[in-house]
Order: C-alpha cells, then structure tokens, then sequence
C-alpha cells in the first residue's frame, strides 16, 4: 500500500554498483553484522523479556508460560512455541490485522532454529509424562524493521529465553501447584542465526533495509554451539550452487561463533 | 490458561497513614518518564513509563485511507490502534485483538481528535499505533499522554497536548493514579485525559461507586496528576526541540560562510550589465565592505525553509 514497497530501479542499481565496487550502502564490510544491544528484564509481568536492538532493528521478545498436556509423540516432553508480531508503527509497510505470510515466516524460521537446535532441554519442562508440561511462549514483537528480522529476531527470543525465571511445580491431587520456587528454563546449547543477502553475485551478511528491499535473495541458517547447522530457510527468488552453500556455510559457522562470543548471552541466566 | 502463581489482591491497599502500598500520598502520582523520537521509521513516536508501563506510540500520516470508503472529502481521519503485547500482563494475553482493545482505541481516539486540525487534510489519515510493552494499571491514560506526545513529535499542528490519568477510589478514600492493585481491588476507578489548553476533558470513564463529592475531589486530583504529567510532557519536547535547534544553527552558519564567499560574483555581474561607469573601480571593494552584515540576513533564510520542508 505504501510507497516503500515500490523501490525504484534507481535504488537497485545505486546498492549494486555500490557492492560492485566492495562496498555496502552503510559502509560496512560484506560480513560484518550491525551493532547489537541487548537489555533484558524490562518487563516486569514477564518470565523473561528482552530489548534487542541489532542496527536500527529494535524488537522487544517477551516469555510467558501455560500448563498444559503434552503432544502424543513425546509425552515427557514439553513444549515452546515462537510468534511473531509486526507492530505496524515498525515500517510504513506493516499493516494492522492478523501476522502476515512475512511474519509468520520470521516466526517459523526462529522457532526451528530453536528447536532443532538441541537448545532447550524440553525433557526438564515435564511436571508429569503424558499429562503436564510446561508451554512456553515466545513472542517477538518488532518495534522498528531495519532489516533482517530473523536474526534480529533470534537474538532476542534467545535472549529472552535466557533471563527467563520460571515458576517451580509439584503434582498435587494430579494438578500443577507451585512450589514457591523458581528455576532457569533449562538450555543446552544457545543457536543463533545468520542471515546472508544476495544481489546477483554478491553475497554479504545481515542486510539493511535498503539493501534488502533490493535482494535478489537471501539465506539464513541457524548455528549450535557445536558449530553445527541445525536450520536454513532459503528465501527470495534467487538460486545458490553447490559451491556457494558450502562455502558459505562454512562462513556461517565462523561469524556465529564470533557473534555468539561477543554477545555473552548467559549472561543473562538469572541467578536464583 | 493455567498459572501457577495466582495474583494475590491485598485486603488493605491505603494504612493508618494514609499511605499506599508503594508508600505514596493519596494525590501522589507515581514516576512519569517519557521520550520522544523513539522509532526511526515512523513519522513520530513516543515512550512513555508511567509507573511499570511501559508503552511505545508511533504515528503515520496523514497519508492514504486505507479501505478507501473510509475516506471523508472535508477532512481527514485519526485512527487509533491500541495494543497490549502478549506478555505485558500476568496471564499471557491471546495475540488476537479484543474487545475491549478495540474499546479503548475508540475512546483514545475521541480523545485526541478535539487537540487536531483534521480539516486540514481531507481524504487522509492520520494513525496512531499504540503497543503496550508492561502494564501496570492505568494503560489507557498513559497511552494518550503517549499517543498525544506521538502527534506532536510527527509536527502536527495541534490545539494541546492531552495528559491522562486515572483517580479512583480504595479503602474509601479517594487516590489519584490508581496502580495496578489499587485498580483491581479499589472500589472505583475513573480513567481521564485533559486538554491541558483549556484543562477540558476529553476522556473519562467510570467504573464503581461515588457519591458526586467524592467525584468532585477526584476530579481536582486529575486536574492536579495531568497538569504534572504536562510539565514532563513539555520538558520532553523542549529537550528534542533545542537539540534540533542547536543543529540548525551549527548549519546556518556553515552556510553563511559559502555565501559570503559567492557574494562577489553576482555582484559583478550586476555591474557589467547595467553599466554604471560613473562608479570608479576602486569603490567596488568598499562598498562589498560596508552592505556585510546586510547579507548575512538573506543567507540566514533559505536556510531556514530548508528545515522546515525537512
């Protein structure tokens, strides 16, 4: 509806003469991420929450909990749940109404890194096999899109989860009652997420917003601790050979671990 | 929903001192803090901690309606969008947008409409998102008070800014701000928003039991929180304003000096068109001397509007 959405030729051409030369339109290298910041704990009704800014990307994740019943396939274990929510003051292209296909996407691409990703040891979250698990909701909120809202996102649901404090249950007269204490949600390994841009042959890491309203493509996977791929979502139009993927997964797992280096994120483990 | 730690309403919420849970005077109102241009994208913004809420506000507009019959040829339309995160509250709230979500963006939006010059912008909208970060009782006064600084920061003209909160009534005593507790387990409770022009009020609900005195006093209560609310909301627009005027004026003279140096060349040319040889050569310097401060006034202009078109 707005006109962002319509970006000019002009605007493509500027971002790829610009890449054609080395360079990216804010000045960084092809691999370098934005700035993060990260403030948890800022909303006090949460179990967990945390304010990440990556750039100008500002998103705020917050935790909350349910009990509940366990899925069939695995009634030991419990369950965590990813949603998404583009706040429309975040970018003129938002609008309001129920998550867009984009939203839904971010949700889903943050949601497998997390769970496939041997992150959250879900067999702690069980009060009773087959009957009681504790649900655990993710819920990321975007604030301002400056582009790549699946690592900005990914850091910030990691994060929350991190400083999360969970109540403590014990099973009386087959009903989850509070036992008075509180623990960390318990956490393997911590995955996080790099997302790659691709305009023709040029490929560079955590995109801008003018850089990725101009993609040809992107692709992002979600790295363990281990310095093992545990998801990739292809996106966009673009197509990768064999020997793009391998390459750069393998910059995937090198940046990743930098990143996670510098982010320090347990941190963040509550003490109790 | 399941929770396992259920909240606990205390039985008594004021003491024989008449204080309150969070040791407050019974006109006392709590922390107010706010900031603006606080998201890049929109065309103004604004934060607002009032006590433990947290809220964010952002402006757009007036641009396009969106469906199009929603647009009126005289003049334009205020939207209003007010939305509590998932996690804001103690049991996690569905992500789908309520009844009384959709309640409470109506009445902050009759609220806020009577400070806007809509006349101005026919066949446009101007739209307000409002998304509650921590609530902590009194939301929806504190979302005008965020919303209103929102238009503002967006350089709408405006009457005045509106400053909300809320009194209400516990242990039998009146109280200004109710805080989350107090609200859930007073005895009444009377949302407000003034215009702080004419310190009319252009929000107000009611919920509970007063007799009209007890009304009366609440209502010089609101009158007293929303003229401090008004102080920090100014102070907050202030603080923006006179950095951006810092800024101009660091500019303005960046574009003195190139000007001064221009200054010469049509001069010049002047001279050779109209040919004034009564004029001996040598005046031309002096007199380019003498007019110097005269120039600088012209220079200051253009520079101005381009600030203002910004």
């Amino acid at each position: 509806m707005d006109a962002p959405q319509v970006v000019s030729t002009i605007q493509r051409k500027y971002v790829l003469d610009l890449l054609k030369q080395g360079k990216r339109i804010d000045g960084r290298g092809f691999l370098d991420f934005r700035e993060v910041k990260i403030t948890p704990n800022l909303v006090p009704k949460a179990e967990g929450s945390a304010d990440v800014r990556l750039g100008e990307t500002f998103i705020i994740t917050g935790i909350k909990y349910d009990i509940g019943t366990p899925f069939s396939d695995s009634p030991d274990q419990g369950v965590a749940t990813c949603m998404t929510e583009f706040v429309p003051f975040a970018s003129p292209m938002f609008e309001t109404g129920p998550p867009s296909i984009k939203a839904v996407e971010v949700a889903r691409v943050i949601d497998r890194g997390i769970r496939h990703g041997d992150c959250i040891q879900y067999k702690k979250l069980c009060i009773k096999a087959g009957e009681l698990v504790y649900i655990i909701f993710i819920d990321v909120y975007v604030m301002n899109h400056a582009g790549n809202l699946i690592d900005a996102g990914a850091i910030s649901a990691v994060a929350a989860l991190i400083s999360t404090k969970l109540p403590t249950a014990k099973v009386v007269d087959g009903k989850a009652v509070w036992d008075g204490g509180y623990m960390p949600i318990p956490i393997n390994q911590i995955p996080l997420s790099i997302t790659f841009g691709r305009i023709e042959d040029h490929i560079f890491v955590d995109p801008v917003i003018d850089e990725e309203l101009v993609l040809d493509g992107r692709l992002s996977l979600a790295i363990n601790e281990k310095g093992q791929i545990t998801s990739m979502q292809k996106g966009g139009q673009a197509t990768w050979t064999e020997e793009e993927i391998i390459k750069y997964s393998k910059i995937a797992v090198e940046k990743v671990n930098e990143l996670r280096a510098k982010l320090n994120l347990r941190q963040y483990i509550p003490k109790i | 929903m399941t929770v396992l730690i259920p909240e606990e309403y205390p039985k008594t919420l004021i003491d024989k001192n008449d204080k309150r849970l969070d040791g407050r005077a019974l006109d006392e109102l709590r922390p107010f803090k706010c900031k603006i241009g606080v998201l890049n994208n929109a065309h103004g913004s604004a934060y607002v901690e009032h006590g433990n809420n947290k809220i964010y506000a952002g402006v757009y507009g007036p641009r396009e309606v969106h469906p199009r019959h929603l647009a009126r040829p005289d003049r334009g339309i205020l939207r209003v969008h007010y939305r509590m995160s998932t996690y804001s509250v103690h049991d996690r709230k569905s992500p789908a947008p309520n009844r009384r979500e959709r309640e409470i963006s109506k009445i902050i939006e009759d609220s806020l409409s009577p400070t806007l010059f809509l006349e101005l912008y026919p066949n446009s909208a101007i739209e307000v998102y409002i998304q509650i970060v921590a609530a902590d009782g009194g939301t929806r006064c504190a979302s005008t008070s965020a919303a209103s600084l929102a238009l503002a920061d967006a350089g709408l003209p405006m009457k005045s800014l509106v400053a909300g909160v809320a009194a209400g009534k516990a242990d039998g005593k009146i109280i200004l701000d109710c805080g989350d507790l107090e609200d859930k387990a007073g005895s009444a409770d009377v949302p407000a928003a003034v215009r702080m022009i004419d310190e009319e009020f252009t929000l107000l609900q009611f919920d509970g039991e007063m007799t009209p005195e007890e009304l009366e006093t609440s209502i010089k209560y609101i009158k007293k929180g929303a003229r401090e609310i008004f102080a920090v909301q100014t102070a907050a627009i202030k603080e923006k304003f006179d950095r951006i005027r810092q800024e101009t004026d660091a500019e303005n003279k960046i574009v003195e000096k190139q000007i001064k140096k221009e200054e010469p060349k049509p001069a010049e040319k002047v001279e050779e068109k109209k040919e004034e040889p009564k004029k001996p050569v040598s005046e031309t310097p002096v007199k380019s001397a003498e007019p110097k401060p005269e120039p600088e006034k012209p220079a200051e202009k253009p520079a101005e509007k381009k600030e203002e078109t910004k």
